[in-house]
């Protein structure tokens, strides 16, 4: 029901909107592997209607609410960020604007999507990279509560949301000392929520245990979030062991270690920020910029995140941190994969999102050059939903202001 | 000849006459001490000389006379065949017979002033007060250990602070307190931890450094002029204690050296405590002359068994675990003079354990005793009275069952100041073996297995079916047996007791026993079999049974030191950095660690020279990081204090840090390590190269312009810090102002002493304050201020302080707000460095933006992109290429901002930033367009040494695994032998950021 008034809704605002634009001449690098050259991409209302060779195809600039000529720039979906505090934090020193983090151990509950505060600065300064939906994620506790793909452009959260409490976040304990002790804690959990989500009487109702259910019911994810490799197949025990229809694995530092595994499990994987170090002394220097393609070597549904230090805004370098795999063994395309359709495709929601195909979201930008490197990263369109966003920031006006300033001055002199 | 020894025996007696007790007797006098003449024993006189079937004469605690068929009337003689002498060893790291030192505690809040009432020094750290000679007690014990081990004497002292005090040498054993202090005042103990000092200075390695050497100024000071100054208890006792030696405890290699530059700096010597990694540097330490005592206590092995945690332990610390028992032999081998302590280990097993260890892997018998006898004797300068069973020397030894250093010999006695503690019995009985035992009539089998001193015991039943056992607890005191055990009854066993005496050596044991009813019955034992006890294994060295030292010795080391070369670069594409510009197909000849030349025309290659083709390849200058925090031993901020201008991060350089080769792995060769932000003036600057293998000071860039950091803003004002963190001023932007004008001002007034005091003005040489020091130097314009800032008010701030000074400042670290205020900054001639992007991580930088650097460019200001961030340090090519996206600079522009002008912002531009005839040889090959993401580093060199090459990341990858595995099996084969292991830890490397406080590195996030 609620549901049901909420795409009501969503139609109604977009129908108000009704618009058709064409955008022409651009390389579109479609985000499944695919370049489609000199592109011309069709948008009609808030989806792609069509994305063709526009030498090859006439248009009539009546059929258009807007047409853009994109000569010689660059087509990308709209960049994925999965895992990520944006949006709930907007300075990490100041305590008062922190939301990621709750009291508690067992927090599956607690929900980011009614935290994500679509107006962040920090938002902004991202979406003008080309990052256009975040997994607004909950962190602490053994379960940090329930992550939602959230766009970075709306008016609320209402309006924001691509897919509320998407999955639970799981944190697999790590210490040696109590290892086994806290693993047999999480399994009591899981148990526990199991019985209750089979259970066919209508029970009390339990905050947490609701907000389980559906992950028994394949209607709701458990990102589980390990390192080592001891994590690792651990985790693929657990998943079995409870009959988890979509676990995903976050961080997965030592992935690469056990591929077969994981490739039999059909578990994917999250991989950590390109840009680190190696965990251990002994690692090789680049493995880290190394990962995303020993993953696909060995056959292992893999995207990348971006969770570490000061993430929010590090969020704008995740083209980059995609671009520096490309000297590690992705190609372009499959770089820019692992941060768009792969993403999506994990999260569940790649039939709207993450590439530039027809009938899917028109949320993708226009560069003017290629997006993964940082110095022809340069947007000069952005739509949301089929809805133009500024390429702008405060952070650009600001600049404005300043060089005005000093113009000014110059002239006075 | 004979006269010599006469005075000599009779300034002996004399000095008895003269330790008599001072105190009253209580009862009739006790009687004069008499001779002892131990006879027949075989004696280790001293290292390398040793007596069989010799005797030796001693009295009055001394010895007399060493040698063959002694004679003494009067003299109690004991039969000591069979038994060895050894000199007592001496334990010159102890704190046997004192307490702990104490410390007022101020509760939760910093604690900047000293807690301690009296006129002692500032500093809690700093004790040279504390008298170990006063404060000793032989409590009764608390020397077993030490005693087990052999050591009759000991250096003792207050084992906690900085400046610990003075240390007394002192015999162990049970005589009265008044004869063990031998020499009360024997040496005196300095080290760099601050101990249990609750002020908050200092809470770095490099503040310990700072705060001592400013001690050693103040005690100078302090003696010439203390007639005109107040009496300080600490600075007049240390007077005392000026011509002692000086140990100084280190917990590192690499804090020998540091120490040593204290030494020259104070024209003394130090005798060093190691730590027991000093093999990796052992030539380092021969050159410089370095005494050292070595520890005994070795790492413990990991349990290996699961290979998933096994890959948590890093090779470092694999290869330490491999050589560490071989450090003394690598030192001696190097031609080190060494001496041991049995500092850290628990118990005399452990000492014998190690000293074992130590022989079997290649140090001479005779050399391991020197370390614990004649080598510290003759440090202490106490040859004369201990160290060996010499004629005029204490009678002190150990008595073993066989030559300890050859063989497991058992401690039987030891001997103090010629009063003897027994330990073992060497008659004791033997019991170990099968007894028939008869008890009322039954026959039964008695076995006695274990060992002598913890016999154990089972009784056993043979009937027609079957054999009935059950255990039995003995015990054995001297003679008397004592044998319990249940009845073999199957049905509600009793309890039956046993007392018998043994007879002929334990052949025969006979007594009575009771029942559970408490009747009483005879019994009697015969052995039927013996266990034949094993003779002592000897040891068998083996010196070649240690890994290979490489350099650094963890993963990434060679095995050789790496070497500088003679090297061409073919038809590469030149970001020169001068007004060439970029040129494609260009030949560049590195000879001697410079670039030789740089040419369009195709060059010949020099004999012998390597030649790279760099075709398609891009060569540039090493990327020059102005901010950073690697490679840095036990603390970035010395934040006890808002001024710590003292403390310099060049004194605590650590080489061992895998991030130096992370960062060469990303073209950094050369950066600005700066102290933290944790206060207004902060510590002075390591300006260094990246190399990698070599020792700090090979690192540090010689002649390198002075540079301090000095920050502004939340960090100093403690904004983030908790609620706590309310006591040091300031903690407001007002109050950081006054910091700088109140440190100035001081410095002003003391520049102005000691020139009126060079000019002949006034008479005594003022104070040397080595703050102020610094100051006076920044006023001068000898040193440079590299300033962490973010909001414009506070960086127009400094450059009013330093205007009105006089000074300029020379950079500004972050600035993050500097695009608002970029006109004043090239107004004033200061450099910017600063991040690319980051901002939002605190309130302060909520203004910040990715165009600030190019917007500080177009005002003509001189830019830096830093990284303060060792993960970003080694990509700092990508944040370089940020401006062109933000700002659109060009390549070249952004590309100086990571070479050429942070060469500028450091005045290290004549010899580095650009590719230039002349210059250093520090230059990075990449794969592609260096600002282009899909650029790698090839190979980077630093003058004219190639420290890392990416062809060959695959073979020390496979060098790694290999040294892993050889070494996880001999570790694999030490758990199955059952020695004392440890369960493995992931061990994350930590780092320093700008606001990391005390020695450790974090995990926490970096908040700059």
């Amino acid at each position: 029901m609620k549901a049901t008034i909420f795409i009501l809704l969503l139609l109604l605002s977009f129908n108000s909107l009704s618009q058709r634009i064409l955008l022409l001449h651009g390389t579109a690098h479609i985000g499944n592997g695919n370049i489609v050259e000199s592109a011309a991409i069709g948008v009609v209302n808030d989806r792609i209607a069509f994305v063709k060779n526009s030498l090859t195809q006439t248009f009539n600039s009546k059929d258009w609410d807007t047409i853009i000529n994109c000569n010689g720039q660059h087509f990308y979906p709209g960049l994925v960020s999965a895992n990520n505090t944006l949006g709930l934090t907007e300075i990490d020193a100041v305590r008062a604007t922190r939301d990621y983090n709750d009291v508690g151990d067992w927090n599956p509950h607690v929900r980011a999507q009614i935290a994500y505060n679509v107006e962040s600065k920090v938002v902004e300064t991202v979406r003008t990279n080309g990052v256009l939906l975040v997994q607004a994620t909950p962190r602490g506790g053994w379960i940090s509560g329930s992550s939602a793909v959230m766009k970075l452009s709306g008016w609320n959260w209402e309006d924001a949301t691509v897919l509320a409490d998407d999955g639970i976040h799981l944190n697999w304990p790590s210490d040696r000392t109590n290892y086994q002790a806290q693993k047999r804690e999480i399994y009591t959990f899981f148990e526990l929520a199991q019985t209750y989500a089979q259970a066919k009487s209508e029970q009390a109702s339990d905050l947490r245990l609701e907000a389980m259910k559906a992950c028994f019911k394949g209607q709701k994810r458990v990102y589980i979030h390990a390192e080592s490799i001891q994590q690792i197949v651990d985790v693929i025990d657990f998943a079995a062991a409870f009959q988890l229809t979509f676990p995903v694995i976050v961080g997965g530092h030592d992935a690469y270690l056990v591929g077969a595994k994981l490739r039999d499990s059909k578990i994917p994987v999250m991989l950590s920020r390109v840009h680190s170090l190696p965990q251990r002394e002994d690692e090789l220097t680049y493995l880290p910029y190394q990962m995303p393609a020993l993953l696909k070597q060995q056959g292992i549904a893999f995207c990348i995140q971006n969770d570490g230090d000061m993430q929010p805004m590090n969020t704008r370098n995740l083209p980059f941190q995609a671009g520096t795999t490309m000297a590690y063994g992705l190609s372009e395309e499959e770089a820019l994969k692992a941060i768009s359709l792969s993403v999506c495709q994990i999260m569940g929601i790649d039939k709207d999102y993450g590439t530039l195909e027809v009938g899917k979201k028109a949320t993708f930008f226009v560069s003017k050059g290629p997006a993964l490197d940082m110095r022809s990263n340069q947007l000069t369109t952005i739509l949301v939903d089929g809805q133009f966003v500024s390429t702008s920031n405060f952070q650009e006006q600001l600049y404005f202001k300043y060089r005005q300033k000093y113009k000014t001055a110059a002239k006075a002199e | 000849m004979k006269t010599h020894l006469l005075l000599f025996l009779f300034a002996l007696f004399f000095s008895y006459e003269l330790s008599a007790q001072f105190g009253p007797e209580n009862g009739v006098k006790a009687s004069e001490p008499k001779f002892v003449l131990i006879q027949h024993a075989t004696i280790m006189v001293k290292p390398g000389q040793t007596l069989t079937d010799a005797d030796l004469l001693l009295q009055n605690g001394k010895i007399i006379q060493v040698g063959k068929n002694l004679k003494q009337d009067g003299a109690v003689a004991l039969d000591y065949t069979g038994k060895v002498l050894v000199p007592s060893f001496i334990d010159m790291y102890s704190s046997v017979g004192l307490d702990p030192v104490t410390f007022k505690n101020n509760g939760w809040r910093p604690q900047l002033e000293s807690n301690k009432e009296g006129a002692y020094y500032w500093n809690e750290a700093v004790h040279p007060e504390l008298n170990a000679a006063a404060a000793y007690k032989a409590i009764e014990n608390n020397s077993d250990q030490l005693q087990q081990s052999g050591f009759g004497f000991a250096l003792t002292h207050h084992m906690d602070g900085i400046v610990r005090g003075s240390a007394a040498f002192v015999a162990l054993g049970q005589t009265e307190v008044d004869k063990q202090l031998l020499a009360p005042k024997a040496a005196q103990v300095f080290s760099f931890s601050k101990g249990g000092s609750n002020q908050t200075y200092p809470s770095s390695q490099m503040g310990s450094i700072a705060l001592l050497r400013q001690a050693l100024y103040d005690l100078d000071y302090y003696s010439k002029n203390k007639a005109l100054l107040p009496f300080s208890v600490s600075l007049s006792e240390w007077e005392s204690q000026r011509n002692l030696p000086v140990i100084f405890k280190t917990e590192d290699k690499w804090e020998i050296l540091r120490a040593q530059k204290i030494a020259n700096e104070f024209k003394t010597n130090f005798l060093y405590i190691g730590s027991g990694n000093e093999y990796a540097i052992a030539n380092e330490l021969k050159s410089k002359g370095i005494k050292l005592v070595l520890p005994l206590v070795f790492p413990e092995a990991y349990e290996v068994n699961d290979p998933y945690l096994a890959r948590e332990i890093p090779l470092s610390d694999l290869k330490h675990w491999e050589t560490a028992p071989s450090n003394a032999m690598l030192l001696k081998k190097e031609g080190l003079d060494i001496a041991f302590t049995s500092f850290g280990l628990k118990n005399a097993d452990q000492f014998w354990t190690a000293v074992r260890k130590v022989i079997s892997r290649g140090l001479s018998p005779t050399d391991a005793m020197a370390a614990l006898t004649t080598v510290p004797a003759n440090w202490l300068g106490l040859s004369a009275q201990v160290g060996t069973l010499e004629t005029g020397k204490w009678a002190s030894f150990s008595v073993f069952s066989a030559d300890p250093f050859a063989y497991e010999a058992q401690l039987l006695e030891t001997w103090s100041l010629g009063e003897v503690r027994i330990w073992k019995s060497a008659t004791s009985v033997q019991l170990l073996g099968t007894y028939a035992l008869r008890i009322a009539d039954e026959n039964y089998e008695l076995v006695v297995t274990g060992s002598s001193e913890k016999p154990q015991g089972k009784i056993l039943l043979k009937t027609a079916s079957d054999t009935l056992s059950t255990k039995a607890t003995i015990q054995l005191k001297q003679q008397d047996v004592s044998i319990q055990f249940l009845s073999l009854a199957t049905s509600n066993p009793q309890l039956i007791q046993l007392h018998a005496k043994a007879l002929k050596n334990g052949l025969v044991l006979e007594g009575d026993g009771t029942d559970a009813k408490g009747a009483w019955f005879h019994w009697s034992a015969i052995q039927q079999q013996t266990t034949p006890i094993t003779s002592p294994t000897a040891i068998k060295p083996d010196s070649t049974l240690y890994g290979q030292v490489w350099f650094p010795n963890m993963a990434f080391g060679s095995t050789q030191k790496a070497a500088e070369q003679t090297i061409i670069f073919k038809n590469a594409t030149v970001w020169t950095n001068e007004k060439e510009g970029v040129i494609k197909g260009a030949d560049v000849l590195v000879v001697g660690g410079k670039i030789k030349q740089v040419s369009r025309q195709d060059m010949a290659a020099p004999a012998g020279a390597r030649v790279i083709d760099a075709t398609g390849l891009h060569l540039t200058s090493g990327i020059i990081d102005e901010h950073s925090h690697i490679a840095i031993s036990k603390g970035v901020n010395e934040g006890g204090q808002a001024i710590s201008a003292e403390v310099s991060i060049a004194d605590v350089v650590n080489p061992d840090d895998i991030d130096i080769y992370r960062q060469l792995a990303g073209g950094v060769t050369a950066a600005q390590l700066l102290h933290g932000s944790a206060n207004p003036i902060g510590g002075q600057s390591a300006l260094i190269k990246l190399k990698w293998g070599v020792n700090p000071d090979q690192m540090l860039i010689a002649n390198a312009p002075k540079f301090i950091k000095c920050a502004l803003g939340e960090n100093v004002k403690q904004a983030n810090w908790g609620d706590f963190n309310t006591v040091r001023f300031p903690q407001t932007r007002m109050g950081v102002e006054q910091v700088f004008y109140d440190g100035f001002y001081r410095a002003k007034a003391y520049q102005k002493e000691w020139d009126a005091f060079k000019a002949g003005k006034i008479k005594v040489a003022p104070r040397v304050d080595l703050e102020l020091e610094v100051l006076a130097e920044i006023l001068r314009s000898e040193r440079f201020i590299t300033c962490h800032s973010y909001i414009q008010s506070e960086i127009n701030m400094l450059m009013h302080v330093a205007d009105s000074m006089g000074f300029r400042i020379n950079t500004f670290t972050h600035i993050l707000e500097g695009y608002k205020v970029a006109d004043k900054m090239h107004k004033h001639g200061v450099a910017g460095s600063t991040f690319s992007d980051w901002w939002a991580y605190k309130f302060e930088v909520n203004d910040a933006i990715p165009y600030n650097a190019a917007l500080m460019t177009e005002q003509g200001v001189l830019v830096c992109i830093n990284s303060d961030d060792a993960e970003m340090g080694r990509r700092l090519n990508q944040e370089a290429a940020k401006t062109v996206k933000y700002g659109g600079l060009s390549e070249e522009q952004a590309w100086k901002l990571v070479t050429l002008n942070p060469a500028k912002a450091l005045h290290l531009d004549d010899q580095m930033g650009s590719v230039k005839a002349g210059k250093a040889a520090d230059l990075v090959l990449w794969t592609a367009n260096p600002l282009s993401i899909e650029a790698r580093v090839s190979l980077t060199m630093v003058d004219g040494v190639v420290y890392y090459e990416e062809k060959e990341q695959a073979q020390k990858q496979l060098q790694i695994e290999q040294e892993r595995t050889r070494i996880l099996s001999l570790m694999l084969a030490a758990n199955e032998r059952g020695e004392a292991s440890k369960a493995p830890q992931k061990k994350v490397k930590k780092h320093f950021h700008c606001d990391t406080l005390g020695e450790e590195a974090t995990e926490t996030e970096n908040s700059h």
